[in-house]
């Protein structure tokens, strides 16, 4: 490894928070200056990950650093370290796409509001803070960085501090976040009593043979602290407030990083430091905790009316995903899990960003007041669709290709271990995406599709620079959509490699053959063996086909159809209507019908006028097509009659009105409840802990 | 005494759990997050604790092989616990105080334009 890459990392977090620094120094002064520190300080970290992928993914290599050169001594770790391996460079990815896409958005998003500076200053804060968890080798480290990026996203979800219910949501994830804090630093404080170090690497060789009641305790600690950070159920209440107030740029942070970062720490947890994810007990408690949080969130989300609280619960649906596949404990389980994590921050963030822009178009979220948008922001709504398709597990979009790996993957491990449990699990995530897809039906109705209301009559299209982040993720969605095989086998499979061969982490950064005196085996590099996602890019010929099809039907016209226009004139050609006014108009509209089946040879009659200049007359005749001539509304002014989005699924609610009732009352938006909810699932985790692994 | 200290810790910090679950006063529910805090703290610096050691203070030439001093990595780590806590409590104080410039209330169950 040259040394040259080594330093990678840290460059790449100490840009980020140089950059907050300097924007809070001199952000004040100008605004295009500011703007260019901020462009510069989110790409060069987004550029220095892309050049790791060589070394890291591809090679096999673990990026160690050592913070002033104290490297570790006869086998002991007395420095901090950087230590990058595959898992931690996919997840530094992750971060680092999402900041930047973020932060390119930000810059026409934010426009309207004022203070900018201190909201860069937090956000790239945050990103620094998120980049340093993924790419820390130290225990306390992380928990210093969790805390840095709990303090500045509370900060950032209460920025617009007068819209309705952001000084909640920020104060609600600071009170319930602070017991994840707690729980963490209780973890850290027990393991470190029992091994005398931080460094996640020598914890990792440690460990296994030091297994005790303080130890396993110190599991559960870390567990529900990491739990807390993926906002899983039950802490997700705080997870949807927070995505539901704070500026859509920062709801994409939060679901699509924030809640990585949590994932990052289950796995690194499970899989790394404790080793103890191929036990029965530990598996069945992670993918309940997942698959709990998949299906409770995606009913939730059918009770929305706003946008943005409806993409919250649905963000944390997926996470669930993300954990009942990475609970597993298989190496396809695993593959899985991250390639649906890395889906989740495109299509997610391609979902909150264009929650953005019908907030930043029609100036608001309600889903009720909302409807036929597609008119007046075609490309907005184009950009929806994909990620709506995406994350409905459409094929060929990537939601398709990780949800058919989950699938798979969960019933694999049911047929493999014999047990039926986690044949339910893949059963409650099969019932989980259609429930994910019938929402999205609703959502695309009720903004984009249906009647527009009147009251956005001159909404316009969103400004290019807003729609130019949208495209980077929509493109992402497709193309890893497209190649589910390479997405495994150059990202996502060394990641998972690396987070199973705790051996090879071990010796790199500790001295050759560490490992092996702890009695830890190297494993050999797993192979996926077949997977089950049929050929992507034959569906889409199909689909084109298809599409193409459709097209060419309609296209073809039918020579006896005649326009409204003509209609009209064949009307008054022959009297029927007699006088332009308001009154003429509902007369003659009566009799409208029976021109359906007019002869077109009518038409073409000579002396026939047909585009009559109607003078004389009190209303004149543009050419557009007026609702009152439709068989449906024939002679009656035409109403808004939208479909609202909470009328579509009627049916289905009201036969589940006791469920959906009950998990209302249970979302209660009461702060002391939320921690009640929290506590109990810390005790009941420690008292699992205790009795079962 | 290290196990007082060990006892005293989840004692404070299962006493901070309580009053953050079933407190409505946002400020008292802000004490229930400090108590957690500090204990938190005590138990990272007991943690540390050799019974009888002394301060880890040393110049490389008093250094031999038979000082004997307590552990100073966990009070390094209690300093840092402590500014975040500080950080934390400074952090909802400004929010409450804007909460309460808005909702007129500290009243956590009046608090509730987010549910459902």
């Amino acid at each position: 490894m040259s040394a040259a890459v080594s330093n990678f990392p840290i460059i790449a977090i100490i840009t980020f928070f140089l950059g907050a620094f300097l924007i809070a120094l001199i952000g004040r002064l100008n605004k295009v200056l500011r703007n260019v520190l901020v462009f510069i300080s989110v790409t060069v970290p987004l550029v220095l990950m892309c050049l790791l992928i060589k070394p890291v993914m591809t090679d096999g290599q673990i990026v160690a650093y050592w913070m002033g050169n104290w490297a570790p001594v006869s086998d002991w770790a007395i420095g901090i370290g950087i230590e990058v391996d595959a898992l931690g460079l996919f997840f530094g990815l992750i971060v680092t796409l999402a900041a930047f896409v973020s932060a390119l958005y930000s810059f026409t998003y934010m426009n309207r509001d004022d203070s900018l500076e201190n909201y860069y200053t937090l956000f790239l804060m945050l990103s620094g803070a998120l980049l340093g968890l993924t790419q820390s080798g130290d225990l306390f480290n992380i928990f210093v960085m969790i805390e840095i990026m709990t303090m500045t996203i509370v900060a950032l979800t209460a920025f617009r501090v007068d819209y309705d219910g952001a000084l909640e949501g920020g104060l609600k994830y600071m009170v319930v976040g602070s017991i994840g804090s707690t729980c963490l630093l209780v973890g850290i404080a027990m393991t470190y009593r029992q091994l005398h170090t931080l460094n996640l690497a020598q914890i990792a060789s440690k460990l296994p043979g030091n297994m005790n009641a303080v130890t396993i305790a110190a599991f559960a600690f870390l567990l529900v602290g990491f739990i807390t950070k993926a906002s899983l159920f039950p802490f997700h209440p705080i997870e949807a407030d927070a995505q539901t107030v704070a500026p859509a740029s920062i709801s994409l942070m939060i679901s699509g990083v924030i809640t990585k970062c949590g994932v990052y720490g289950l796995i690194r947890v499970c899989y790394n430091l404790f080793q103890n994810i191929d036990a029965p007990s530990v598996e069945i408690l992670i993918t309940g905790f997942g698959a709990l949080s998949c299906f409770i969130c995606v009913t939730m989300a059918f009770n929305q009316h706003n946008f943005k609280r409806l993409l919250a619960f649905h963000s944390i649906s997926q996470v669930g995903y993300v954990i009942a596949a990475a609970g597993l404990g298989t190496a396809l389980g695993l593959n899985a899990g991250l390639y649906h994590a890395m889906n989740h921050l495109l299509f997610k963030g391609l979902l909150f960003l264009c929650a953005g822009a019908v907030e930043y178009a029609a100036g608001t979220l309600d889903l009720d007041r909302l409807g036929g948008l597609s008119k007046k922001m075609p490309k907005t709504c184009a950009l929806f669709l994909i990620g709506a398709a995406s994350i409905s597990g459409l094929p060929p979009f990537n939601g398709f290709a990780s949800k058919w790996l989950i699938y798979q993957a969960s019933f694999e491990k049911g047929v493999s271990s014999g047990n039926f449990y986690f044949v339910v699990i893949c059963v409650i995530c099969l019932i989980s995406s259609v429930l994910t897809l019938a929402s999205f039906v609703k959502v695309s109705q009720s903004v984009f599709f249906g009647q527009l209301n009147p009251e956005f009559e001159d909404t316009k299209e969103v400004p290019a620079a807003m729609r130019i982040p949208m495209w980077i993720l929509a493109v992402l969605c497709i193309v890893t959509g497209l190649f589910p095989n390479q997405v495994m086998k150059y990202v996502t499979g060394p990641a998972a490699n690396a987070a199973i061969n705790v051996g090879t982490y071990i010796d790199t950064m500790l001295g050759q053959n560490t490992a092996a005196e702890y009695g830890i085996a190297s494993q050999a590099t797993t192979e996926i063996g077949k997977i089950g996602i049929w050929s992507p890019v034959s569906w889409l010929l199909l689909l084109l086909i298809i599409t193409c099809a459709v097209c060419l039907v309609s296209v073809i016209e039918d020579p006896k159809k005649t326009t409204e226009e003509e209609r009209f004139e064949y009307n008054k050609s022959k009297g029927r209507i007699a006088k332009f006014s308001r009154d003429g108009f509902k007369a003659a509209g009566k009799e409208l019908p029976e021109a359906e089946n007019a002869p077109a040879e009518e038409y073409d009659k000579p002396g026939h006028h047909r585009n009559p200049v109607l003078s004389g007359s009190t209303m004149t005749f543009t050419g557009e097509r007026d609702p009152k001539y439709e068989v449906f509304f024939s002679g009656e002014m035409p109403e808004y009659s939208q479909v609202g989005g909470s009328d579509l699924f009627w049916g289905f609610k009201h036969s589940w009105r006791r469920y959906f009732s009950y998990w209302r009352k249970w979302h209660s938006g009461i702060v002391n409840d939320y921690v009640l909810y929290g506590v109990a699932a810390l005790a009941f985790v420690l008292l699992y802990a205790v009795l079962f692994v | 005494m290290i196990l007082e200290n060990f006892v005293a810790s989840f004692f404070l910090i299962a006493l901070g759990l309580y009053c953050m679950a079933t407190k409505k006063n946002l400020i008292k529910i802000l004490i229930g997050m400090g108590l957690c805090d500090y204990g938190a703290n005590l138990l990272i610096v007991s943690v540390g604790f050799n019974p009888g050691g002394t301060a880890p203070i040393f110049t490389i030439s008093e250094l031999s092989r038979d000082s004997f001093f307590v552990d100073p990595v966990p009070q390094a780590l209690t300093l840092t616990s402590i500014v975040i806590g500080a950080c934390t409590t400074a952090m909802v104080l400004g929010l409450v105080i804007r909460i309460k410039a808005k909702y007129g209330t500290l009243d956590s169950t009046k608090i509730r334009k987010l549910r459902g």
